[in-house]
């Protein structure tokens, strides 16, 4: 009695279980660098998530019996100018990378692709202002039109995270809008509209699930650009503030000053800004082969 | 084409017509305005009403938003950026050679980028798959995450460390001393040009597959052609527009978009211009530096499609 719905159950759950496995092989044993980008996505997530358990300190302690001292067994990377353990540092600020590059990445993809679809949808005037305004956006370098956004809300996490999607919504609405141009033409969106349905449901149940593959392609790439803004922001004093651990932040001030004496501080924050940046592109380079056909010499 | 060139200049008009309310109005919605932050940095005793009313009056603050900006449009129009409101003096002056120094690094950065991208973008196109191809890519996306002021740093650390030689922390003009110039110019323009280079030598070997594809090429292989001369003479060419439209976007970022790397060379450039002008709330100085560097990235969009139409001959234009 008891055998008989132990097997049905692995059954049931041995088969899906098998095909994931079976779809994780194969995109690592075809897009082996998609793969390697994807575990340092991984080893990245879980340092944000276990901070607290594996830093080996408080990412705040200041220790003024420590400062500036070198790699060493009871501080592994090193302290900086506070004498604050620096690999604490590091894994904490993991999560301040990702806060602000999962919050960028959403924000700007979800308003981009909304105008985008829009756009393409009502066509004609709406269409027509949308882009000019969308043009004026584009005139201006990413770097400025954050820096303007800061000023005009201040500076921290939450702020940060406007300020960096601002120049991401013309950018994803340009590339979601092309795409949805020729979506528009579909025949059932035609039926959508023949029976009766209102604009919204049209555009957000029928239009944008059939773009999502340029948006993911946009999203994943715009995670490794905010990651690089945050951390220029912060370098100069207008992103992310002291104390909180961020990688930009590290590597100011002090970093710079005793760069001769004491490199550390300015090698390994950079190192974890590059390798996660460096992650999330080889991994974003391989989603947009798998979900693009057309792009897939790239 | 000339009437296309027409087209297209007055095109231009209504965008920098919108980036100028755009800034404007941004500027007005930060707090504080250039008299606050001055009595700010001077200490509380200069602080007083009347004093501070005086000064908004004659910075011409007081006047109504609609006459600020009708003022600084009609100056605009005969090319008059104004007075600083920081300084005082003239935002040409203020901007001149700052503009000279972001300028030249940025032909630089985009010199070195091409140099680089063209023939690893095409190594790695026609050895696809390889391991070249694989360490062209590696490399690419490399410069793509690392950020370009802690390349810099690096750069710094390695020169102070191994050779024990600084490069010159003060600028100096190309016409005043051209070897000074480059010895500081060089590095700020290697830590820009590799990421910059990485954006074009992904272009460059997508865009090479597509046209490796293509019949001619086949056909040109087929009849024994050298293979120098099929990639130089067929494929290159062909290849070379997404390129060239990728690396001059590029380009016209790094006039004002350098802010980070200027920070760490200590270079007085357009980018730290910006940064010092609003954070010290100099409105006319932020609008000017914002609408050249707009103008600047229109003009190069605008001169890329010309000369679209000047190397693809298929390309015409109404």
């Amino acid at each position: 009695m008891a055998a008989t719905p132990h097997t049905v159950d692995e059954l049931t759950q041995s088969a899906p279980r098998a095909r994931w496995f079976a779809t994780i092989v194969n995109f690592i044993r075809q897009r082996p660098l998609g793969a390697i980008g994807a575990t340092i996505i991984l080893v990245m997530i879980a340092a944000a998530i276990t901070a607290g358990f594996i830093a080996p300190y408080d990412p705040l302690a200041t220790d003024y019996g420590a400062m500036i001292a070198a790699p060493s067994r009871a501080h592994w990377l090193g302290t900086d100018a506070f004498g604050r353990d620096v690999l604490s540092r590091i894994l904490y600020g993991s999560r301040t990378a990702l806060e602000v590059g999962f919050g960028a990445a959403i924000l700007g993809a979800t308003f981009g692709s909304l105008i985008g679809v829009g756009s393409a949808y009502f066509a004609g005037r709406i269409d027509l202002i949308v882009q000019r305004v969308m043009d004026v956006f584009f005139a201006f370098p990413v770097i400025i039109l954050a820096l303007t956004v800061v000023a005009v809300l201040g500076t921290g996490a939450g702020n940060v995270i406007l300020a960096i999607a601002t120049p991401m919504v013309p950018r994803c609405a340009r590339v979601v809008r092309s795409s949805a141009l020729s979506v528009r033409e579909m025949p059932y969106v035609d039926a959508a509209r023949a029976c009766g349905f209102g604009h919204s449901r049209i555009i957000l149940r029928h239009m944008l699930p059939n773009v999502m593959a340029p948006i993911l392609i946009m999203a994943t790439a715009f995670l490794g650009e905010a990651i690089l803004l945050e951390a220029s922001l912060s370098f100069i004093g207008l992103g992310v503030q002291e104390p909180t651990a961020a990688w930009g932040l590290m590597l100011r001030g002090a970093a710079v000053e005793f760069a001769e004496t004491a490199p550390w501080m300015a090698i390994f924050p950079g190192l974890a800004i590059s390798l996660a940046v460096f992650g999330f592109n080889l991994f974003g380079d391989s989603l947009r082969d798998a979900l693009d056909p057309r792009l897939r010499t790239q | 084409m000339g009437i296309y060139i027409l087209k297209r200049l007055a095109a231009m008009v209504p965008t920098l017509l919108g980036v100028a309310v755009l800034i404007f109005v941004l500027l007005r919605v930060i707090p504080g305005d250039v008299v606050e932050a001055r009595y700010l940095t001077q200490g509380s005793q200069f602080q007083s009403q009347e004093l501070m009313d005086q000064e908004r009056h004659k910075l011409g603050l007081d006047q109504s938003l609609w006459k600020q900006f009708t003022t600084w449009m009609a100056g605009l129009a005969r090319l008059d950026f104004g007075l600083s409101m920081w300084t005082g003096s003239p935002i040409t002056e203020e901007i001149k050679l700052r503009f000279a120094l972001s300028l030249q690094l940025a032909v630089m950065a985009s010199l070195l980028a091409q140099v680089l991208a063209i023939p690893l973008g095409i190594l790695a196109a026609v050895k696809q798959d390889s391991w070249i191809d694989y360490a062209v890519r590696v490399f690419s996306i490399a410069g793509l995450a690392t950020p370009s002021f802690w390349l810099g740093i690096l750069m710094i650390l390695t020169m102070l460390i191994v050779f024990h030689w600084v490069p010159p922390m003060v600028f100096t003009p190309f016409w005043v001393n051209p070897w000074e110039n480059l010895a500081q110019l060089i590095w700020p323009a290697l830590a820009v040009g590799y990421r910059y280079s990485a954006v074009g030598t992904r272009m460059m070997r997508s865009a090479m597959l597509e046209v490796l594809r293509e019949d001619y090429i086949r056909t040109a292989r087929a009849k024994g052609l050298w293979l120098k001369l099929i990639l130089t003479r067929h494929a290159l060419k062909n290849a070379v527009l997404p390129v060239l439209t990728v690396m001059s976007l590029e380009f016209a970022f790094l006039l004002g978009g350098l802010v980070v790397t200027e920070q760490v060379f200590n270079l007085n450039g357009l980018g730290m211009l910006f940064v010092e002008a609003i954070s010290h709330r100099d409105y006319t100085l932020t609008q000017a530096l914002v609408m050249l560097v707009a103008t600047f990235f229109l003009f190069v969009n605008f001169f890329v499609d010309i000369a679209y139409a000047w190397i693809d001959p298929r390309i015409r234009y109404r």
